[in-house]
């Protein structure tokens, strides 16, 4: 949320140089000049000048290295890949351009890699797996941590005309690439193919992410389910129309063993209740 | 009487060095490890709040072990930016649940236009941000129904022109908000040494009894001519002497023990606990003796116990 009061120069000043993408270069050019475009004048000037740009770096330093590390620590994998080089320019121009959002430092590279996403995709330059390694090695934290999960069964068996409800920490995603499949050594550069890749996403009992790979109707029945909230007849037929195919009996089959295979491993918590009930 | 004190007459406060909860080595605290060492734990909500899974059921385990104080990152005191609705509602939440004596957060921002720096960035010391700071600390008390404290961060470079030195900014400040000192000797030592002046000076110069609590951690050198308060080495024999000036002055009070990098395992630090807890008691009978000479009675009411809950007097 913005200011609505004015903060005083000096502060707003430090800001900058910490958030600012060319600032250093600009202070160590010109310390005094930089100050005075941020508005600050008379004995503020005087005083910052004296404690002299490199100084005033430390701060952009303490910040850049603290956040940057916590993304570098979440997805090590896709900074290896990607190259330490091009991770700083992407970190520089989120820090110039967004900033973080969230009060929970855990949250941050989350913002980041959504941040670098966007600016992946636009170059050529980055293999197209990229993103997709970077949000599957967010995903692991993210379930592990989500505040919602652990709810209880409904105690209502499956039924036809009513939506089912799932554990909260769970996560339905669709990868174009397998990059769940990808070693996990840091020196890996194994390109995984063009593929799509749907995987179910759950937090067990002993807390910890487990990861579950779809076939096509199982995603898609899934994706009518938690996505769009429809009843379990809605989804079976909703699954089959997107796919083009019919809903025959092999199809029914594979669904009733999936929510009960779901049920088991506590991700299905049972039939949604009426609102009545 | 000490603030201190009047908290103490609703409100139960550990006493004795306790340690800051690190995601390191929370499975093994939760599990009993380190039972019968610590006299509290300290919690950084921001850590946990709203977040699921294990870390809940373990701060569960370890609110049954021992008496918890809570320390915030981000209230961001010192900026212009109006607090976030959502971060309060939270912080109330997991403040009622644990119910620690009083919340703490830094004089210092860490954010500004709504992007979030996490870091502890210093202000200017003048009277405007002190009456600032002071006003939103009396927001932060009213928002969360507890009382509050204020800590003295390290500081690497003077904001601007400075009104005042720091101890006079604090007293600005705490008495406009007439809130609680948590005082943090190591970061005291630091800007000692970063801008030379004389520490215990500097402490003399501050209103010990709104001292609720002391930070005592380790820091290291950026360069040459600059020390940085990063909590990741053993804590300095200046830095134990700077806190046994203090508790020796104002009886016992909860005495954290920060590591945040490099951090040992925890029989290392436990440890370094059972070091702290000597010179801590050293003090307290000091304080004790003095004391005891000018006002007998009070004494004995004050210094127990030394370790533990206390259930207020």
């Amino acid at each position: 949320m913005a200011s609505e009061l004015p903060i005083e120069a000096p502060t707003a000043a430090l800001n900058a140089i910490i958030r600012g993408s060319t600032a250093p270069a600009a202070i160590k050019e010109d310390l005094a000049g930089f100050l005075r475009a941020q508005g600050v004048d008379g004995a503020d000037l005087d005083a910052m000048v004296a404690v002299g740009a490199e100084r005033m770096l430390v701060y952009r330093s303490l910040v850049h290295n603290r956040m940057r590390n916590a993304a570098r620590d979440y997805i090590p994998r896709t900074v290896a890949r990607l190259g330490r080089a091009r991770f700083i320019a992407d970190f520089t121009a989120f820090m110039d351009e967004q900033g973080a959002r969230s009060h929970y430092l855990r949250d941050v590279p989350a913002e980041i890699v959504e941040f670098f996403v966007a600016r992946w995709q636009a170059d050529p330059d980055v293999p197209g797996y990229i993103p997709d390694l970077a949000r599957h090695e967010l995903l692991d934290a993210d379930v592990r941590n989500d505040w919602r999960g652990g709810e209880a069964e409904t105690g209502l068996p499956l039924a036809l005309d009513r939506p089912l409800r799932f554990d909260g920490a769970t996560r339905l995603v669709n990868y174009g690439h397998p990059v769940h499949t990808l070693p996990r050594e840091l020196d890996d550069r194994t390109v995984p193919p063009a593929e799509p890749t749907p995987l179910l996403v759950y937090r067990d009992e002993q807390h910890r992410p487990r990861y579950l790979a779809l076939t096509t109707f199982a995603a898609a029945v899934l994706h009518e389910l938690i996505d769009n909230g429809l009843p379990v007849q809605g989804a079976l037929v909703a699954a089959a129309q997107a796919l083009g195919e019919s809903l025959d009996d092999d199809k029914l089959g594979s669904a009733a063993l999936l929510f009960a295979d779901l049920a088991e491993r506590g991700v299905c918590l049972g039939a949604e209740p009426t609102t009545e009930s | 009487m000490s603030m201190l004190h009047e908290i103490q007459r609703t409100r139960a406060v550990p006493t004795g060095i306790g340690l800051g909860l690190r995601a390191r080595f929370r499975n093994e605290v939760a599990r009993g490890d380190a039972d019968g060492v610590p006299a509290f734990i300290e919690l950084s909500p921001e850590n946990y709040m709203h977040r699921g899974g294990r870390s809940p059921v373990q701060l569960e385990q370890i609110a049954d072990r021992f008496p918890i104080i809570s320390h915030g990152l981000m209230m961001s005191l010192g900026s212009t930016d109006p607090f976030d609705d959502e971060y309060f509602d939270y912080l109330r939440g997991f403040l009622d649940r644990y119910d620690p004596p009083w919340h703490s957060d830094h004089v210092c921002w860490s954010g500004l236009d709504g992007a979030l720096l996490h870091d502890l960035l210093p202000v200017p010391f003048t009277t405007p941000v002190a009456e600032r700071i002071a006003g939103r600390v009396r927001e932060a008390r009213d928002r969360l129904e507890r009382p509050m404290a204020i800590e003295n961060i390290s500081w690497y470079a003077k904001l601007g022109h400075s009104q005042m030195d720091e101890p006079q900014f604090l007293c600005e400040v705490l008495e406009r908000a007439d809130c609680g000192l948590l005082l943090d000797v190591n970061n005291i030592f630091v800007n000692a040494q970063n801008h030379g002046f004389d520490p215990q000076r500097w402490l003399e110069a501050i209103p010990l009894d709104r001292v609720l609590q002391l930070h005592v951690a380790g820091h290291e050198p950026w360069d040459e001519t600059l020390l940085v308060d990063t909590h990741g080495a053993t804590v300095r024999d200046e830095v134990y002497d700077l806190m046994a000036w203090v508790i020796e002055r104002t009886g016992p009070r909860p005495v954290l023990l920060e590591r945040d990098t490099n951090i040992p395992p925890l029989p290392e630090l436990l440890d370094e606990i059972r070091r702290l807890d000597g010179v801590y008691q050293s003090a307290v009978g000091r304080w004790q003796a003095a004391t005891s000479q000018a006002d007998p009675a009070r004494s004995q009411v004050d210094a127990a116990p030394s370790k533990g809950h206390s259930d207020g007097q």
